[in-house]
């Protein structure tokens, strides 16, 4: 329940930071940094499995209210919270993370946190794209945009942690 | 039984995933079904109020490139009125109603708006409060824009040329021929145009207008230029156009509303029903 509560402000700032802020950025006039996926990565170690997904269901649904799409974001985020768990284990040290720490730069590291980011975005772009196009016709140009905006929007990711999250 | 449970249990993460992607793709499936919900048309609402705020401030920074154009555009409609203004004096004007206008033009702005998906929208800050209503249209003072897709009191969403979801009749100024106007997702600055038999002489640089034959468009609302033409297998060309609305710095459009489109409807569900 702490973790609800503590993350339910935060939910609404990420949500109105990337329809307000972030969808009128366009880099190169092409690309959008998604920065509401940071609300995912940065959860607690401890936060339980069913209340991870709800999240990034919920999530993904308000950003496809805003931005007009149906269900794409949805199922993205839905995707990328469930391969959190099995990420974290995969890169977690020996002996589990440690009581009182998070996911975050300040605790792990930059190149910890940099290759746990980029597989969350990327696993993200690739199904949001993909639906997105909804056909392997165009597989190599869509392909290309998963790549930039992956970039794009781990670095907003990193960056902000340097900014808001510190500790 | 017992089994049972501890396998539920086992693999609830899993079977939950499961639950969750599941709605999303019914939600996706049924995409246009979601549009025009009733969860959609409270947000509707309450991202319009959103964005009009946000567009207010995008608009300040805009403000002198959208005077120079209204400038220019006052400066063509006076010139086209001075010719009227001749004309009166040996025309017959008397006073008109309602009736002798087929095409009414509601002037809207641009409050939020997509240009680099595949399937783009626009919001615009007029709703049926100020008589816009589903399947009119709407132009900028570029060109062709896009079709009203659904509208709630305030706020009203557009298909814009580019969205792939986009259908309408245009035809070549110069020949009359006619084709439909689709966008195949590459590029926010060009369509392409569809149907034009093989027989027909094109050159690039060609105008296409709309035809008018949908009744949601007066003919020859300018659509585009005609960039680049292959002849297919098939009868007809494939038909790239450069199209004359920038999606990128659109704020001010009208939006038509036809008096007679029922009218037009209902005579030509006649012939087919």
């Amino acid at each position: 329940m702490r973790i609800i509560a503590r993350n339910i402000v935060r939910f609404i700032v990420v949500i109105l930071l990337q329809v307000l802020l972030f969808d009128n950025i366009m880099l190169n006039g092409y690309l959008i940094p998604y920065f509401y996926l940071l609300f995912i990565i940065l959860m607690p170690f401890e936060t339980p499995g069913w209340l991870l997904l709800i999240a990034g269901f919920l999530l993904g649904f308000s950003i496809d209210l805003f931005e007009h799409t149906p269900g794409m974001h949805t199922a993205a985020t839905v995707f990328m919270a469930f391969i959190r768990p099995y990420l974290l284990k995969l890169f977690g040290p020996r002996d589990g993370y440690e009581p009182d720490t998070f996911p975050r730069i300040f605790y792990y590291g930059f190149t910890w946190f940099l290759k746990y980011a980029v597989i969350m975005v990327f696993a993200h772009h690739l199904i949001l794209f993909y639906l997105e196009v909804f056909s392997l016709n165009e597989f190599f140009s869509t392909f290309l945009r998963i790549i930039l905006s992956t970039l794009l929007s781990v670095s907003v990711i990193v960056l902000s942690q340097y900014f808001v999250f510190r500790k | 039984m017992q089994k049972l449970l501890n396998l539920i249990k086992k693999y609830s993460y899993l079977l939950l995933f499961l639950i969750l992607e599941t709605v999303a793709v019914i939600l996706l499936a049924n995409g246009s079904y979601f549009q025009q919900s009733r969860i959609h048309n409270f947000n509707r609402n309450l991202s319009g109020f959103i964005y009009s705020r946000v567009g207010n401030a995008r608009e300040y920074l805009s403000l002198k490139k959208v005077n120079e154009a209204l400038v220019l555009e006052n400066r063509t409609l006076r010139n086209r009125l001075e010719v009227f203004s001749r004309m009166i004096d040996t025309a017959s004007v008397g006073k008109k109603t309602r009736e002798d206008y087929t095409y009414f033009y509601v002037p809207a702005r641009v409050v939020h708006s997509s240009v680099f998906k595949q399937y783009n929208f626009l919001t615009l800050n007029r709703g049926k409060k100020h008589g816009v209503f589903k399947d009119m249209g709407v132009v900028s003072d570029q060109g062709l824009v896009g079709i009203v897709l659904e509208s709630s009191k305030n706020y009203s969403t557009v298909i814009p040329v580019i969205n792939r979801n986009f259908r309408l009749s245009a035809k070549i100024k110069s020949n009359n021929y006619a084709g439909i106007i689709v966008w195949e997702g590459d590029s926010p600055v060009l369509a392409s145009l569809q149907e034009i038999p093989y027989h027909v002489s094109l050159h690039k640089g060609d105008t296409i207008v709309t035809s008018g034959f949908s009744a949601i468009f007066p003919e020859g609302i300018p659509v585009g230029t005609i960039e680049s033409f292959t002849l297919e297998k098939g009868n007809f060309y494939d038909i790239t156009i450069r199209l004359f609305t920038t999606f990128q710095n659109l704020f001010h459009v009208n939006v038509i509303r036809n008096y007679y489109r029922e009218e037009q409807k209902q005579l030509e569900r006649n012939i087919t029903g």
